[in-house]
Order: structure tokens, then sequence, then C-alpha cells
């Protein structure tokens, strides 16, 4: 326990240096910048500036990149309370009562709340990382081939299932056509190379970054510049800075939501904007002011920015201690962290125990900068909205294209992430989520390399995969993920429940 | 969108097939005496079939969604809306940029060229109301000179990244 707090301390004192505070500076505002400005989310911005981190030290470089991840998605509220566009997706439950105290001439109350909300979320989602990742890394120490098979195909089905618009056989799709893009190139176990085509690029598999950047980065240029409506921004000259008592008065809603953003942020693959959407739903069941939400409710605001916020840290927990991304734009820091030659996973804690405190003090700083420039940068952010996306979105191309050439230097990669970006738009057009497509090409070399792993193991017997303790809850879980997708199962358990609840006070 | 969902479910059926076709040709390493459980065509394999039944379920669940002629149609205006015509456009700038100008002449200026191409070809000839050509191209060969030339240097420089 005190050998925590000492490593905690040390990772704070780590970044007590002008560099460090200088990179948390400049990183979280453009961290924030890149949230304001609709159609650049949080992991766009994570991939592409992966490329500045390059020449970085490896503990500067994530501190940079978490920045800019904390950043962006507290960024994104501005867009949502101003303009009513979510600055990024994770913002969109932001909009729904944001937006509405704008009109109300309460826009900076708004901002203001929001600033302390994600503050606090991710101060929440902070302690739970603490206290869960230690017990978490060492569990996963004893996991052989077969639990991580499981956790590899848990983390694609629940991302497919949770994350779809609507239908979640497109978040299975989506997550399959991931897994099969990770099967191109050199296989892990007898060196053969699969689906290459006679391409010898291919040799070595499809690059995330390039992929990342691509789906993330030019798909998303094409939806914005599909769109013809310009939104108008709310004026919003009111106090900024929230009293005490109104963040007092709101805590259980803040606790409440910090905790579910936590939760669902552990859950691989799926990341902020299912955090703030369940926090939202969760204050609204609670909340005795509940015909308020969605007009217009402080209530409403403080849950979904404390849950996006808090939703970070969570997605640290799985990514740092098992290598499983808990969102999007954790696969690009997985991605960022191999780079710079560190390994997550189980053994972190045993090769680099440091590092997790790090991780810790990183969130902590940032969560301190966006406070800071939440509170007292509002005139120039405001201006930033109105930058026209004529005039944005050749300028992210340019580094769209710099993004995926830079990391190898070769043309393959740009034509990678151009393929990647007209993949990702139709398939966004058609309602596919992108979330599962990363957690598949992440995910699908642990996968593939464990199932065969395994089975070499136990000589072609699939029991082990079903009767070990950890892969039998991992298999179950799978199990009822997929029964829960097929809507007559979901109506009949639904109605079980519902039935339940109805005979209970008839019975008291 | 059913007639989408149809459309890709046929794709992602026939796509889904052809991999678990070719992830059963794919050499089994007998030579190599490895274990018949870990041929490198099991994962992709059980993957293809996957993805084919899922492309099943799409295609099956469209066609029960809907019968009548009229999806087509609706389907058939969504490529000739102007939305779609603007990202067409984008896309074509986009992939001249990329695939014709980088590479064939120094980063810098093919950076010029493509962000005051962008920049005039949205703001004056795809933007309602047109802005001034005049203002416009001021506007935009200012912004071409200055993103160019930071890019160009910050990333050499600063970044040392070799670019194309």
């Amino acid at each position: 326990m005190f050998d925590g707090f000492v490593l905690l301390g040390n990772g704070l004192a780590h970044f007590m240096t002008p560099t460090s505070l200088f990179n948390v500076a400049w990183a979280t505002l453009l961290g924030i910048m890149i949230g304001v400005l609709p159609g650049l989310t949080a992991t766009m911005g994570v991939a592409l500036l992966v490329t500045l981190t390059y020449p970085m030290p490896p503990d500067q470089a994530i501190l940079c990149l978490m920045c800019i991840y904390v950043g962006a998605i507290y960024g994104g509220s501005r867009t949502a309370i101003l303009l009513a566009i979510p600055g990024t997706p994770a913002s969109a439950a932001t909009t729904l009562d944001g937006y509405p105290l704008a009109l109300a001439g309460k826009g900076g109350l708004a901002m203001g709340l929001a600033t302390t909300s994600s503050a606090i979320g991710t101060l929440v989602g902070i302690l739970c990382l603490a206290l869960l990742a230690p017990l978490l890394a060492e569990a996963a120490l004893n996991f052989g081939s077969y639990e991580f098979f499981w956790l590899a195909l848990f983390g694609v089905v629940v991302s497919g299932q949770l994350t779809a618009f609507d239908d979640p056989i497109k978040g299975y799709v989506a997550g399959i056509l991931g897994l099969l893009v990770a099967m191109i190139g050199m296989e892990g176990l007898h060196a053969y190379r699969r689906f290459t085509f006679g391409v010898p690029a291919l040799g070595g598999g499809i690059d995330l970054i390039p992929a990342m950047v691509g789906a993330f980065g030019l798909a998303e240029i094409l939806v914005v510049m599909k769109q013809r409506a310009k939104a108008r921004i709310i004026d919003a000259s009111d106090r900024v800075v929230p009293r005490l008592a109104e963040i007092w008065k709101y805590r259980r809603t803040t606790v409440r939501s910090g905790v579910i953003g936590t939760l669902v942020g552990i859950i691989p693959g799926v990341g902020e904007d299912i955090g703030a959407w369940g926090s939202y739903a969760a204050a609204r069941r609670k909340s005795p002011e509940r015909e308020q939400f969605g007009k217009g409710s402080l209530e409403g605001l403080i849950a979904a920015e404390t849950g996006n916020s808090a939703a970070i840290p969570g997605a640290m927990i799985p990514t740092l201690t098992l290598a499983l991304p808990g969102s999007a734009a954790a696969a690009v820091l997985i991605a960022a962290m191999f780079i710079h030659g560190i390994r997550p996973g189980p053994m972190l804690m045993i090769e680099n125990a440091p590092f997790l405190y790090q991780v810790i003090s990183m969130l902590v700083l940032a969560s301190l900068a966006i406070t800071v420039y939440g509170l007292l940068i509002t005139r120039p952010l405001l201006k930033l909205m109105s930058v026209p996306r004529e005039r944005l979105m050749p300028v992210v191309y340019v580094l769209c294209v710099i993004g995926a050439f830079a990391i190898t230097q070769r043309l393959f990669d740009v034509y990678v992430m151009i393929a990647f970006g007209i993949f990702g738009f139709v398939l966004r057009e058609m309602r596919y989520p992108m979330a599962p497509l990363v957690m598949g090409i992440i995910l699908g070399t642990l996968l593939d390399v464990n199932l065969r792993r395994g089975l070499a193991i136990s000589d072609g017997d699939l029991t082990p995969f079903f009767t070990r303790p950890v892969s039998a809850v991992i298999c179950a879980l799978i199990i009822l993920t997929i029964l829960f997708s097929i809507p007559v199962v979901k109506r009949r358990v639904t109605s079980l429940f519902s039935k339940t609840d109805n005979a209970a006070p008839g019975e008291n | 969108m059913t007639r989408a969902d149809l459309l890709s479910g046929i794709v992602f059926l026939v796509l889904g097939v052809a991999v678990a076709w070719m992830s059963w040709e794919m050499p089994r390493l007998e030579v190599r005496r490895i274990h018949p459980a870990t041929v490198p065509g099991l994962v992709p394999g059980i993957l293809g079939l996957a993805l084919a039944f899922c492309g099943t379920l799409l295609a099956v669940r469209s066609v029960r969604a809907s019968r009548d002629r009229e999806g087509w149609h609706a389907f058939g205006a969504i490529f000739v809306s102007p939305e779609t015509g603007r990202a067409g456009v984008t896309l074509a700038l986009a992939l001249i940029y990329a695939l014709g100008l980088v590479g064939r002449m120094p980063f810098w200026a093919a950076t010029m060229l493509f962000v005051f191409a962008f920049i005039m070809v949205f703001e004056r000839w795809l933007s309602a109301p047109e802005h001034p050509l005049w203002r416009t191209a001021l506007a935009a060969a200012v912004q071409a000179v200055i993103v160019g030339a930071t890019v160009s240097l910050v990333f050499q420089h600063g970044f040392l990244v070799r670019l194309p």
C-alpha cells in the first residue's frame, strides 16, 4: 500500500520539471483546441500528434499524448454547449443540456461546470486507476494463452455490441473486418506471410497509426466537408467560474457519474462517448428534476461531462495492465508506447512499475491544466470555433499525410491511410462503428497467436479454453453479450425483469 | 439504409467466403511438422466464415424489412445529392495531392498547391453565396504559403521527418 504512495509521489515529482510542465501546458492547450474544433476528435488528435513525439524521451512523449487526449475530450464540451455540435463524439450527451443552457443565457456557467465536472471526473477515474490497475496486473500474471485469446475476443465483441449505433451486427462486422486486417502480413507462430498478394510492403502487416489516421482523420474530413449547414455560435457572457455550492449540490451525481464513466472506460474498446451516455441515463433515472433533462439541466450536463472524462483513466486500466485498449484513443496510445519502447501488459508492473504511477501523474497534471485553461481562457477558444472548415480541413489533411508517412518514411503508409480513410467513410455513412474496427486491428495478433498457441499446448484439445476458471467466465460473458444482441432474447430477458419489478410492490 | 445494408451484406458475404476459401487453400506447412491445429489459415478461416454469416444476416434482414421498389430510388438519390458531390470533390482533391503531387515535387510546393486549390474550390465554387474571387484568392494564397512553409520547416527541421 505504502509502496503505491511512494511510487505515486515519485511519479508526480518526476514531472515537476520545467520541460514537463511546459509540455503539459502546450499539449493540454492543443488538446483543448482539437476538441473545440468540430471535426477534430481526440483519437485523430492523438494519432496525428504521435509524429511530433518521436524525438522526445518516452515519458515526455506519453505525457504529451495523454494531455492531448484529456484536453480534447474536455474541449469538445465547449462546442457542444455553444454550437450544439459535439466537438468530439464524447460530448454528444453534453449537447442535450449544454446548448439549452447557452440559449437561456447560462453558457458561461455551463462551460464552468463542464470544466469542474471534467476535472473531478478525471480525478475519480484516477483514484480507480490507482486502486484497480495494480490488482488487475497482478491477477493478469496468471493469465495464459487461453485467457488472452478470450480477452481479445471479448474486447472485439463487447466493443461491437456497445458502440453499434442501431444494429449490433454492424458492430460485429466492423470488429471482424478489423481482425481480418490484422491477419495481413507475417504471422507470429510460423512466420508465414498471409494475404500479401505478392506486395512486399504488406509483409510487415498494416501499421495501426496510418490506419487510424485514415479512419479517424481523412474519413472525418470527408464527413465534415460533406455537410453544408453552418451552425451559429451562441454568445456566452455570463460568469464562467461556478460557485462551490453549485458543485456541492450535485456531488452525488458527480461521484456516481465518475464511477460509471470509469467502469465504462474499463470495458475494452468502449470509451468516453458511452461513458457520458451511461452517466447521463443514470443521472436522469435518479434525479428528482428528471423532467428538466434535455431542457437545460445542470445535473445532466454535470453527469455527461463527469462521465466522459472519468472514462479516460478507466480506459487506461486495461490498456496498461492487459494491453487491451479501453478506447479508440487508448489503442493509439498503445501503438505510441510500443514505438517508444514501453510494453504495456501484465508484465508492466514488474518491468516498469513506476510507469503506471507516471501515467497517473500525467492524468493529474492534465486535469489541473484543463481546470486552469477552462476557467481562465474563454474568449480565445470561442474565436477558434469560428474558423471556417474550408480553411481548417486542408491543413488537417496535410497533417494526416505527414502523420502516416513519418513513422516508417514510406509512401506505402500514405496509401494505407487513404484506403482506410475511404473505407472508414463508407462504413460510417452506412452506420458502422469505428471502435470495433480499431479493436480488431490491435487485438487481431493477440487473438490469433494465443488461440493457436493454446491449441498447441493442449495438443489440439479445446477443453482448457472452457474449463480454466477465468477462461470460463470471459467465455460466458462473450456468449451473454452475443445473446443480448439478439432482439428476441433481449426482449424476453427485459420483460422477465420488468415483470419482477412490477410484482415486487404487490408482494409487500 | 436497408438497401445499403442489403448491398453491404452481400459484399461481406462474398468477402467472407473468399477469405475462408483463401484460408483453406493456405499452406498447412506439413513439411515443417507444425501442429495441425496451428496452421496459418485457422483464424482467418474462422473469421471469414463469421463475416459471411454476419453478411448473410444483414442481407436477409434488410430484404425482410423492405420489399418495395422505392427503396432503390432513395438509395440511388444518395449518390447524386449535393452532399455526396462535396465529399467527392474533397476526396478527389485529397487523392490528387497524396497520389499525384506528393513525391513528384517538393513537399512545400505540393502542400501550397493543395491548400490553395481546396480553399478556392470550397469558398468560391461550392459555397452559397460565393465569396468574392480576388479576396478568396488572396486569402487562399496567403494561407497556402504559410501552411506550406511552416509545415515543411517544422517537420523537416524541428521534428527531423524526411518529408516525401
